[in-house]
């Protein structure tokens, strides 16, 4: 997918199946493309991302950080200051317990929001290439990167699909 | 779905933006009115401050009164913004698509208004931050065998989580917003809050992986919070307040408040705003069902009570329960009893099920009773504590009124601000629910 993509070809598509079959044309020939939908779904994913996403790995690792911290803020904390109530123990683990399960949680939480915007990309304060607005109403919108040479073919290809509109913008 | 297949992704879009359109004259004088009970609220709070706490009417046994008993209210309504939510979202439960945005806000903003009340609460609510741990130049810290700040745990990760996952899901449909946008006020607001999203498929993979994993947090953390909430109670040794079945107990009146709260909440929007075709009766009946089976529960629990005040045999237990239903408090039990479980059972009859204006009262009546079922927990047990010499009882002040009023008007406000600049009914997922546009073969439903 590397070369030269100084020019964008976007083309709106109403249906779905259109635009997976436009998809595969253009991994087929594999050029760098990028897919705008109003909807996430599952038949497009299995042709655009069919890969996990790697937000999981992030999430378990905050969540067991937040364990460890929770159990470990309860009980340095006691051992710092010790204030034995009704012949309990110091360090009251089932007590604690609580405390480790709320920040399981809220560490694990915390990191997913911290991966999404990672992997998303967002916050954003730059205007994706070929991005309409009616690609988060009811369209869906295929950009493919190409060189000055090749918009006519990926045009072609696009509208003998089933895209509704086709234009060429500058670079990818 | 009949319904659904009228409807498609330009009708959810035209249904939900009109919604944002600018303020009517109706929707100032509500957002008047709620102001106006913030202020009464700010008003009796500040004279409390004031003259002391003396000016609630807290007195001797019953220490926890009128803003406990809010509290945990608050908290029970905020309950079932994220039963609906994650919890129906991991079940792939479809009649959450167009509720849920509003339930999600309702938790937000409830769980703001819960927090109010033990700082308001407190004699001194300027030392509140000493629930913290940090350290300090005590060197002292909190106790964390101590409910009260299991409490503080529970309830700051239940609002930070519930706010994320709200913010998470509003991120699409702010998007959709800023796309059609008419004024540069929204515009840029509405830029801002979306955070640049654009629904690049690479995004959408992300997010719908992260927003899964939201959801499998947000569900422990419904069982957890007013579980927590109960052990404020159950972990003491206060007659009626020392028992094993109150963090089930406290969950399933806390779902059922907050459902009751959620039918409160959207029928006079679905009126307003015309959103017939999205809000159908099939998903009345689904609440309506819900809560059948969370007032089910909660006469179960009620009854449970009296049963095990009965066989434990012992006299401080035992008299508890008959002074709730027959004591000094007496009508406050029998509110409760009536709206918690009587009048719920209307809902078996099935055109009542789906009947708006019935299921609007009786989400009132829900709301009422929910409210008493938590004065009855909290100031009828620490009434009669074990001693005769020291029971005594709780003087309501309309310093306590004006605050409950207060609170109200809190939750209100922050309600009615995000109905008017948010989307409040959930674009992305009831599109998702939709069969997806295809020039051959229908569309799949999803």
């Amino acid at each position: 997918m590397k070369g030269d993509k100084s020019k964008a070809v976007v083309g709106v598509f109403t249906y779905m199946d259109d635009l997976i079959n436009a998809i595969k044309k253009v991994k087929d020939k594999s050029l760098d493309y990028r897919v705008y939908s109003p909807v996430p779904n599952h038949e497009l994913e299995d042709v655009v991302y069919p890969q996990k996403s790697p937000v999981r790995f992030v999430t378990a690792t905050g969540a067991v950080m937040g364990l460890c911290a929770g159990f470990a803020l309860a009980i340095l904390t006691s051992m710092d200051w010790p204030l034995r109530t009704s012949a309990k123990a110091i360090n009251s683990i089932p007590a604690f317990v609580v405390v480790g399960y709320e920040w399981t949680i809220l560490w694990g939480g915390l990191a997913t929001l911290g991966a999404l915007f990672f992997f998303c990309k967002i916050p954003s304060m730059f205007s994706a290439i070929g991005y309409d607005p009616r690609f988060s109403h009811d369209k869906f919108g295929l950009v493919v990167g190409c060189s000055g040479d090749t918009t006519g073919e990926v045009k072609e290809l696009m509208i003998s699909s089933g895209a509704d509109e086709v234009e060429v913008r500058d670079g990818l | 779905m009949a319904e659904e297949k009228k409807v498609d992704y330009a009708l959810v879009n035209r249904l939900v933006l009109k919604m944002l359109e600018p303020p009517t004259f109706g929707w100032y004088v509500l957002l008047g009115i709620c102001l106006l009970s913030v202020g009464i609220g700010a008003f009796c709070w500040s004279r409390q401050i004031l003259y002391g706490i003396g000016a609630s009417g807290k007195s001797h046994p019953a220490m926890w009164g009128f803003y406990i008993t809010t509290f945990v209210f608050w908290v029970g309504i905020a309950h079932s913004g994220t039963l609906i939510s994650a919890v129906l979202y991991l079940y792939r439960a479809k009649f959450r698509m167009p509720i849920y945005r509003l339930a999600e806000a309702m938790t937000v903003f409830a769980v703001l208004t819960a927090g109010l009340f033990p700082v308001i609460h407190l004699g001194r609510p300027w030392f509140f931050y000493w629930l913290m741990p940090y350290p300090n130049q005590m060197a002292l810290w909190p106790n964390f065998r101590s409910p009260l700040l299991w409490d503080v745990f529970a309830v700051s990760t239940y609002l930070t989580i519930s706010a994320t996952f709200f913010i998470v899901g509003l991120i699409p449909d702010i998007a959709v917003a800023r796309d059609a946008a008419k004024t540069k006020f929204r515009k840029i607001l509405y830029s801002i809050c979306s955070l640049g999203w654009r629904g690049s498929y690479t995004q959408w993979k992300h997010y719908t992986s992260a927003y899964l994993l939201f959801a499998a947090f947000a569900t422990p953390l419904v069982v957890s919070v007013h579980s927590v909430v109960s052990w404020d109670f159950a972990v003491s040794i206060v007659p009626g307040w020392h028992a094993t079945i109150f963090p089930p107990y406290f969950v399933a009146g806390a779902i059922f408040s907050g459902v009751a709260m959620v039918i409160t909440l959207i029928i006079p929007l679905r009126k307003v705003y015309g959103l017939e075709a999205l809000v159908t009766e099939k998903h009345f009946d689904a609440m309506s069902k819900l809560i059948l089976v969370t007032s089910g529960v909660v006469g179960y629990s009620y009854l449970t009570e009296f049963y095990s005040a009965w066989w434990s045999n012992n006299p401080f237990e035992r008299y508890q329960f008959w002074f709730r239903p027959f004591g000094h408090y007496a009508w406050a039990f029998w509110i409760m009893f009536t709206c918690n479980v009587i009048l719920p059972l209307l809902l078996w009859i099935k055109p009542l099920r789906t009947h708006i204006g019935f299921l609007f009262v009786l989400s009132i009546f829900i709301n009422i009773g929910m409210w008493f079922e938590r004065f009855n927990i909290i100031l009828q047990s620490l009434s009669r504590d074990f001693l005769p010499a020291q029971w005594g009882g709780y003087n309501i002040s309309w310093t306590d009124y004006g605050i409950l009023f207060g609170s109200f008007g809190w939750f209100g406000m922050w309600m009615v601000i995000f109905i008017k600049f948010f989307p409040s009914v959930a674009i992305t997922e009831i599109k998702e629910i939709l069969p997806a546009p295809k020039r051959h073969g229908g569309g799949e439903d999803h």
